[in-house]
């Protein structure tokens, strides 16, 4: 499968900020790779979903929110997390299950969600997040604030009825949302040449009356300029914008899928369009960044890695009984005392 | 105190907590323009604007989705799906967003929304325009679910629910909008969630029900008590959490329980309520606890005389009620 060559030059960002991108970008790689080796140690439970090879895709995007904006995504947007200036501890005590995490073990490995920044933990209903962001997107208009709601989600999730609903909405409305469809040419062990009649995904915002984008995913100054453009518009209230970011993700669907069912031509293709070797390049040969200096940037990034999991590491499970809270806004036993006072419920919190 | 019907109690509610809180604002289908098709919005968009009462399209898992989101970012959202039937459509957000954002997120993430469903049947409405679903949402721990029998009911847990801070899902009975009134206060009140309410005391039996049900215990109460039979009916009002302590009690004082639904029997609240009073109170029981509830087919089928014969009714309860004395 071939990318479409990438269009335009490449817009102009301060420096400053493609320093902090890089450090972002950087980040979520070297954390991505550390959590899969992680898992294949058998160091936590469940499974783990990277995103190693399409982090330009979330990382460009999510640069530059204000906190107030919010992020709704689904299981492969680690990127976004860390952009969006969740803890790396917080991710690693939610990928271990232990207590003080953010979901107090409730929820699965990769649903990463930080209310404090305004991280929106999603379901694990392919397209859930786009009606639900769509919702969001509606109460800033309402309430009249500027914040915008970034919305990722799969080529695979663009199938659902959920998606076609929160578009046709969101476009009738313009809502101050922007979609970005991580297009890494695979759902799951299905590609998306079977699961849709056209090769532009971004082509489905014509049905919903805004523009559609798309943008070779591994060009980070890319992403981030056409989601800055896209924000911009929703921001000003002028509507939805439908950004399809094409990129590839290197390893199976999850840790346990050693992902077969591709050609390693392909694998190699996409390998070779590395958005963090790329980026790297561009930072030599515009005098950006020094080698030195992203070694430098690196070992500091590593060293940030190795304490979130020593701390992760070192919090024990929460209580068992923890399975019990968070049902509703009240403790079983106090606003409904006709609970079964037997369950173990009463006395908890 | 003003009487009512259960319909203007709803919209009472409705306009009333939109006047308190401009959080709240209600979408869904014809819900504006129109004023609901059973015209339980009229009269709000005049009042509110077309974006606190917003017609949507016909997207239902848009409509409790974006409900959804917008009460994780602060709002008071007060979507409807038009029939029962169909919240079919919106199944997903509501099992797994609905019910479970709170507990996913630890807290961290919530979900104070009120889900106006009507559904029931004695209306003519067919397969598709008459069901009480209300089993699909009783096994749903994480969602509060809401059946008002009374306009006093009806008013009092619709508010609330809209000020609570839970996920709930408000089943309101279109048999009911019209043809029941009742009397309401003139000023501002609510009445709890959780919290069953006995519409009736008596010693010989329990009868465990809710919405039309309970209209229709008490006409069987009203029968029975010429004969020596004495019911005792407990409303429900809330189905989940229910009032467990309110029906234990009162069937370790009547010894005897019969639980009516017009929901087919298999799968129904009715055997979830019937296991609990074995299990809790089974040394109090004179007789087996006892289910009326439709038959299990498809409901509601439309031909005049299968409606009549698919839906419990009083005659019905008293029959099977006569039996449960006798026992
Ligand atoms: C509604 C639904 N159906 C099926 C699944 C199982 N599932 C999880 S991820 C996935 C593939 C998603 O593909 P895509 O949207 O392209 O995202 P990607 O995994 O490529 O990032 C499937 C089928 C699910 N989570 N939800």
């Amino acid at each position: 499968m071939k990318i479409a060559p990438a269009p335009t030059a490449t817009p102009a960002v301060p420096v400053d900020d493609q320093r902090n991108l890089y450090y972002a970008l950087v980040k979520t790689r070297r954390f991505d790779e550390r959590c899969r080796r992680l898992f294949k140690q058998g160091r936590f439970p469940g499974t783990y979903f990277s995103a190693v090879g399409q982090e330009a895709t979330t990382v460009g995007p999510t640069y530059g929110l204000t906190m107030r904006d919010v992020i709704t995504t689904s299981h492969r947007e680690i990127g976004a997390a860390i952009t969006k200036g969740m803890p790396l501890v917080a991710i690693l005590r939610q990928i271990y299950a232990r207590a003080d995490s953010p979901d107090k073990g409730h929820s699965h490995p990769c649903h990463f969600g930080y209310p404090a920044v305004n991280l929106f933990t999603p379901a694990s209903t392919v397209a859930a997040q786009t009606v639900v962001g769509t919702g969001m997107a509606l109460a800033f208009k309402m309430r009249r604030e500027p914040h915008v709601v970034l919305n990722f989600f799969g080529e695979g999730a663009t199938a659902r009825g959920a998606f076609h609903e929160a578009l046709n909405f969101a476009g009738v409305h313009d809502l101050p949302i922007v979609f970005i469809c991580e297009n890494n040419l695979w759902a799951e062990s299905v590609p998306a040449h079977l699961t849709s009649r056209i090769e532009r995904f971004s082509d489905r915002a014509k049905a919903y009356g805004f523009p559609g984008v798309t943008v070779d995913g591994n060009d980070l100054l890319l992403t981030h300029t056409t989601a800055r453009e896209a924000i911009v518009r929703a921001r000003a209230g002028k509507g939805p914008t439908l950004i399809e970011c094409l990129t590839y993700r290197w390893y199976g669907h999850s840790e346990i899928d050693p992902a077969n069912y591709r050609d390693a031509q392909e694998v190699e293709y996409w390998t070779a369009r590395d958005p963090v070797a790329r980026f790297e390049q561009h930072l030599d040969s515009e005098g950006i960044m020094t080698r030195a200096e992203r070694e430098a940037l690196i070992a500091r990034v590593d060293a940030e890695i190795e304490e979130a999991i020593q701390q992760a590491e070192s919090s024990p499970f929460a209580p068992p009984e923890e399975a019990l809270n968070d049902v509703y806004s009240f403790s079983p036993a106090e606003t409904f005392p006709t609970r079964d006072a037997g369950s173990g419920a009463r006395g908890i919190r | 105190m003003k009487t009512v019907s259960y319909i203007e109690a709803i919209t009472e509610a409705l306009a009333e907590e939109m006047r308190r809180d401009e959080r709240v604002f209600v979408m869904g289908e014809d819900v504006g323009l129109y004023g609901g098709v059973f015209k339980a919005t009229k009269g709000l968009q005049p009042e509110f604007g077309p974006l606190r009462v917003l017609d949507t399209p016909i997207s239902e898992e848009l409509i409790v989705g974006a409900a959804v989101g917008a009460a994780a970012v602060g709002m008071r959202p007060v979507p409807e799906i038009q029939f029962s039937d169909f919240a079919s459509c919106s199944f997903d957000p509501i099992v797994q967003q609905m019910a479970k954002l709170r507990y996913r997120s630890g807290g961290g993430w919530t979900c104070p929304m009120v889900l106006r469903i009507c559904c029931g049947g004695e209306v003519g409405g067919g397969l598709y325009h008459s069901q009480t679903n209300e089993q699909w949402f009783f096994g749903t721990a994480g969602l509060v679910v809401v059946a008002p029998a009374t306009p006093y009911d009806a008013k009092g847990l619709l508010k609330a629910a809209i000020r609570g801070d839970d996920p709930v899902v408000y089943l309101e009975h279109k048999r009911l909008y019209r043809w029941v009134r009742g009397e309401i206060p003139e000023d501002d009140y609510t009445v709890p969630l959780g919290n069953a309410d006995i519409k009736r005391q008596g010693r010989t039996i329990t009868i465990v029900c809710y919405q039309l049900m309970v209209h229709r215990a008490l006409e069987a109460a009203d029968i029975l008590s010429r004969e020596g039979i004495e019911l005792e009916v407990i409303d429900l009002r809330t189905l989940l959490p229910w009032d467990r302590e309110m029906v234990l009690s009162s069937v370790r004082k009547t010894g005897k329980a019969l639980i009516v639904h017009e929901s087919p029997k298999t799968g129904g609240v009715g055997g979830e309520i019937a296991a609990t009073i074995m299990e809790e109170a089974f040394d109090d029981l004179d007789a087996p606890v006892a289910r009326l509830a439709a038959p299990d087919v498809p409901p509601v089928p439309f031909a005049p005389p299968m409606e009549k014969f698919f839906m419990p009714d009083a005659a019905k309860i008293a029959a099977r009620c006569r039996q449960l004395a006798a026992y």
